[in-house]
């Protein structure tokens, strides 16, 4: 049954879509909007900091929080 | 105070008023399914306009997408509409013995066509835009098929006046059109080659391959071998960045009947539709070959499992069938770490030192590389 129906799941709303950058040498996170070409564990440049290689970890969408 | 009963007392002999109340009664006795049946129509009709227009809508992504990146020498519209109206036939299923690999023998060249038709119109063009082509082609037929079928319906209903056939379908009117908004919403993520929800698994185990020696096992799949804790793993995931699920089955049945790895365990990890109230991201372990599709890989899998008595973990993270197929969520992409963890936890308590452990991470690895 619940392989026959299921959950189709919420109609979403507008979403930006986020690239999770990590540097493989010191750690530091970065989170910025994604780019045409991007993909997860793709090689992208050196960090400022340490000079450690830099690793797409992550893609995802987040709904856009409305403004208050 | 107004008399609450009506009759001719109330209304004299007046025969006017009397037709005028009972007149919508009579209508309804006689007229009542056929006013309910118009009524119908109507609905079908407008949720049949709005597929009309997402079916224009995803034929036209299929064509810019085409023009756009794959830049062929022709006009690509004329073959894009003989792809989208591309059918196959399923093995006749009288006889079911042997049918998974007739199905798989159909499935493959039915693959490999549309693949060769895309590759027709673009031979210069890498492999990844070909199978993010596919990828939209693939979701584009599904619209088309589904606009196909409800019109059917609706004409079929509405020559034959049969209620039945349009209760039926106003019905599950809703649900139709939920998913062909989630094909529609899973194009734009296939454009932009961004990872889907459907694309977890490979992505828990494509990060655990990193800086390892990739070889191929199988069309579309890669393998690597790497050791945690004094076991040996060998990973499985489909070829990365581009828009592939790859053949799990087969490779999991050459590595272990073909090239004779002894494997003690087979974790499978993989997207799980969730129900109604359960939450996205959430991850739930069990038993058996986590793989979805049309059954020639789980059936690989558990055939081999079965015969060399190798247990099936399954780790699952569940979504709705929209998150499955649009760019992947937050929470799911969150809940990668907490799948690795159990994996690994898995690899410690189920299995020895030295024992071979194999990982598969089931699922489209659209914008996941390895």
């Amino acid at each position: 049954m619940a392989t026959m129906i299921p959950s189709i799941g919420e109609k979403r709303g507008k979403q930006i879509v986020y690239t999770i950058e990590e540097c493989l040498g010191c750690g530091e996170k970065n989170k910025r909007t994604f780019t045409v070409g991007d993909y997860v564990f793709k090689q992208n440049g050196q960090c400022k900091k340490c000079s450690g290689n830099i690793l797409i970890t992550m893609i995802y969408a987040e709904p856009i929080k409305p403004t208050q | 105070m107004l008399p609450l009963q009506l009759g001719p007392g109330q209304f004299g002999d007046n025969t006017l008023y009397l037709l005028l109340f009972y007149l919508p009664f009579l209508l309804f006795l006689f007229y009542g399914q056929r006013i309910q049946a118009f009524m119908i129509l109507g609905e079908v009709s407008r949720a049949l306009g709005k597929l009309k227009i997402m079916r224009e809508k995803s034929r036209k992504e299929v064509i810019d997408y085409l023009v756009n990146h794959l830049k062929p020498k022709s006009d690509p519209q004329e073959q894009v509409d003989q792809l989208l109206e591309y059918f196959t036939i399923m093995p006749v299923d009288l006889d079911p013995s042997g049918i998974v690999r007739k199905i798989e023998h159909v499935v493959t060249v039915r693959n490999d066509r549309i693949r060769s038709e895309i590759r027709r119109l673009a031979p210069e063009t890498d492999l990844v835009k070909v199978s993010t082509a596919e990828n939209i082609l693939e979701a584009a037929s599904s619209i088309n098929y589904i606009y196909k079928l409800v019109r059917h319906f609706y004409l079929l209903g509405k020559r034959t006046s049969n209620i039945y056939i349009l209760v039926q379908l106003q019905m599950i009117m809703p649900m139709i059109l939920q998913e062909a908004d989630a094909l529609v919403n899973a194009l734009e993520a296939f454009k932009l080659s961004q990872p889907i929800g459907d694309g977890i698994g490979p992505m828990v185990v494509g990060r655990m391959m990193l800086n390892h020696e990739k070889m191929d096992i199988s069309k579309d799949t890669v393998m690597v071998k790497s050791e945690y804790k004094d076991r040996n793993l060998y990973l499985i995931k489909a070829v990365g960045p581009g828009g592939n699920v790859g053949e799990p089955g087969t490779a999991v049945e050459r590595l272990i009947s073909e090239l004779g790895v002894k494997i003690n365990s087979i974790i499978m990890i993989d997207a799980a539709l969730k129900l109604e109230g359960e939450k996205t991201g959430e991850v739930a372990e069990g038993v058996g070959a986590a793989i979805g599709g049309i059954g020639v890989d789980r059936f690989k899998i558990e055939e081999v499992a079965t015969k060399m008595n190798i247990p099936l973990y399954a780790v699952v993270i569940k979504q709705s069938l929209i998150d499955a197929i649009s760019v992947m969520r937050k929470e799911i992409a969150e809940a990668a770490e907490k799948v690795t963890k159990i994996v690994y936890r898995l690899v410690e308590e189920k299995t020895q030192p030295n024992d071979n452990v194999l990982i598969v991470g089931v699922g489209n690895t659209l914008g996941v590389a390895q």
